[in-house]
């Protein structure tokens, strides 16, 4: 059965050959092992003096110029090497939400702002450094918010590329630029104060989301456009212990837009999956019932459980993940512990279909081979019937 | 049970952000004292807002916005109490460990801890062990929470508590983990006193320890 087949089969509940695989992206540190090391290391453009002094002084040209051509090579090198890696269904994603205002620092056009720093093997990372938006008049304010019609376009022309360079090999889940509106807004007015703003300030809430929805709308059909079979998008919901809110409030102030989101992927014939971290073990009711085919982490750290959850929600919604970062997927894991892990969660997963075994997360701690370990892992133990002992 | 303390616990339970002011001052204007306002409503209210968090009935946002009614709420008392008044729980050294930069777990557990009447000094993220000895060691302050979002972070927790030993502070400071890479079996690995899950675990720890301080 051909991959393509067999990921979409298994995504509307129908019978495959064996249990499909999912790669949740992998970061430069992964790529450089499957593709080979760049010339010039990512990190010197943070360390070299001239580079941090051209980017401190026009970031936001080189942005748009220098740095999202070498962002976009990135990507599909992304792509590629998920590919080579013979993952079934890969995670394909164009970032173009960040604008770098100088040498350490970038921000999210939703509002968010990011450090830039070395990712420990040569490259360049970047993690959340605090809210941009931190009053009315910041939100007013803000300087970054894109068209979201040039992003559909540009949306259109990385994946029409990607679509026929990769497409005919492996599922592209594709993620236009457009993070999930809840985490946008937490990220974008920091989650101290996320509370107090949806209590006090619903009419700013609900303009975001608009904006937020309408970005995703528009991306999403570019995506499909292009001609992209599954639509992935990435949206933390909770912490290792349980969700950040309510489902209650998370359903009011969100839902209306997933379900019109999801609506408009389904109204093209198409598939969505939505990646969510932490123990979403309270949410998972609500995220099918905005019309989720897929859902994926079933984060290993958190207290979510992956085998209740299939035999709770495994006849509504495919689940995608149970493969932990955190130490089997590392260099410290023995090879033989992936591979049990991996027939431990065919066994307890695989019957019945509607799974996609897949890696929690990309994190540049995870070595190539380990991956290529999972993959051959579940080539030779995941064919239907499942059945191991 | 005054009438109006029972008003400050039940806005506090209720999450009431736009009405503590009014009911803190109506509790002053009777002639209550700031201690018996904390004690008797703000205290109690965050109580049950605590076992409504346990019992799953709030959320991680619920605690927050109770943190949020407690701001409100605290420079009215402080502006009336005298110089030197605290319920006197002890200092916290908050840090999220050297590596590692989340903060929002760190941030919650300082509100909360600040509410229920310790006083907490955050270090920040991305904090070196020898710093927070530093802390430790100027202030005297015996209890410090750590927090790892990280799993590539871990040995930083171990730095602390090494560090801790090198300043001859072991035996006199209880060191608490916490965050999404933490476990009661990294804690115990590492070295630590205590790992809290949740907000309210670390509270509850840091309670006990000032209980038997």
């Amino acid at each position: 059965m051909h991959p393509i087949e067999r990921v979409l089969n298994t995504l509307q509940g129908k019978p495959t050959d064996r249990v499909p695989t999912f790669c949740a992206m992998v970061e430069d540190r992964t790529f450089n092992e499957v593709l080979g090391k760049p010339l010039l290391p990512q990190e010197r453009l943070m360390t070299n003096p001239a580079a941090r002094y051209l980017f401190d002084r026009w970031g936001p040209v080189l942005t748009k110029t220098a740095f999202r051509i070498e962002l976009d090579r990135a990507l599909e090198k992304r792509i590629r090497a998920q590919v080579e890696l013979g993952f079934d269904s890969v995670w394909a994603i164009l970032d173009e939400t960040f604008t770098v205002v100088d040498h350490a620092t970038m921000v999210r056009f939703s509002g968010s702002i990011f450090n830039l720093q070395p990712d420990g093997y040569g490259n360049m990372t970047y993690m959340y450094r605090g809210p941009g938006i931190k009053t009315r008049e910041d939100f007013e304010n803000w300087p970054y918010w894109p068209d979201a019609d040039d992003l559909a376009h540009s949306t259109y022309r990385f994946f029409r590329k990607m679509m026929s360079k990769y497409g005919h090999r492996a599922c592209l889940f594709g993620q236009g630029p457009a993070y999930g509106i809840h985490e946008s807004l937490l990220w974008a007015v920091g989650f101290e104060k996320m509370p107090v703003w949806i209590r006090r300030e619903k009419d700013l809430v609900k303009r975001y989301v608009d904006r937020c929805e309408e970005i995703c709308l528009k991306t999403n059909m570019a995506l499909l456009d292009a001609g992209v079979p599954v639509v992935i998008q990435t949206d933390d919901f909770a912490f290792k212990s349980g969700p950040l809110m309510n489902p209650r409030l998370i359903d009011e102030i969100f839902g209306p837009s997933y379900r019109r989101i999801i609506k408009a992927v389904h109204d093209r014939g198409a598939y969505y999956v939505l990646h969510s971290c932490g123990d979403n073990t309270l949410l998972f009711d609500t995220f099918i019932s905005w019309g989720v085919d897929g859902l994926h982490a079933y984060e290993n750290t958190s207290n979510v459980d992956i085998f209740r959850e299939k035999k709770l929600h495994g006849d509504q919604v495919t689940i995608i993940g149970g493969v932990g970062v955190d130490y089997l997927l590392t260099d410290r894991s023995k090879d033989e512990e992936v591979v049990s892990e991996v027939k431990r969660l065919l066994t307890g997963l695989g019957p019945g279909g509607r799974f996609i075994i897949a890696p929690v997360h990309s994190l540049s701690t995870i070595p190539a081979h380990k991956l290529r370990v999972m993959v051959d892992a579940v080539a030779r133990f995941g064919a239907y019937p499942v059945a191991l002992s | 049970m005054n009438e109006s303390t029972m008003a400050v616990r039940r806005a506090i339970d209720e999450l009431d952000l736009d009405g503590i002011g009014m009911l803190v001052g109506a509790c002053l204007e009777e002639g209550l004292t700031p201690e018996e306002i904390i004690q008797e409503g703000i205290s109690k209210g965050l109580e049950i807002v605590g076992r409504k968090f346990e019992d799953g009935e709030y959320f991680l946002a619920d605690l927050i916005m109770a943190g949020e009614v407690v701001k409100e709420a605290m420079p009215i008392l402080k502006a009336r109490m005298n110089p030197g008044d605290s319920s006197g729980k002890g200092t916290v050294i908050l840090a999220t460990v050297a590596g590692d930069i989340h903060e929002i777990g760190k941030n919650i557990v300082g509100m909360i801890l600040s509410a229920n009447g310790f006083e907490v000094i955050d270090l920040g993220v991305d904090v070196p062990a020898i710093r927070i000895m530093d802390t430790a060691r100027t202030t005297g302050a015996r209890f410090i929470g750590l927090s790892a979002l990280l799993t590539t972070m871990v040995d930083s927790i171990r730095e602390v508590v090494d560090a801790a030993g090198a300043a001859g502070l072991r035996d006199q400071v209880k060191i608490v983990i916490g965050g999404a890479c933490t476990s009661q079996d990294l804690c115990t690995e590492m070295g630590a006193d205590a790992y809290g899950e949740t907000a309210i675990d670390a509270l509850r720890i840091f309670n006990g320890y000032a209980a038997g301080a």
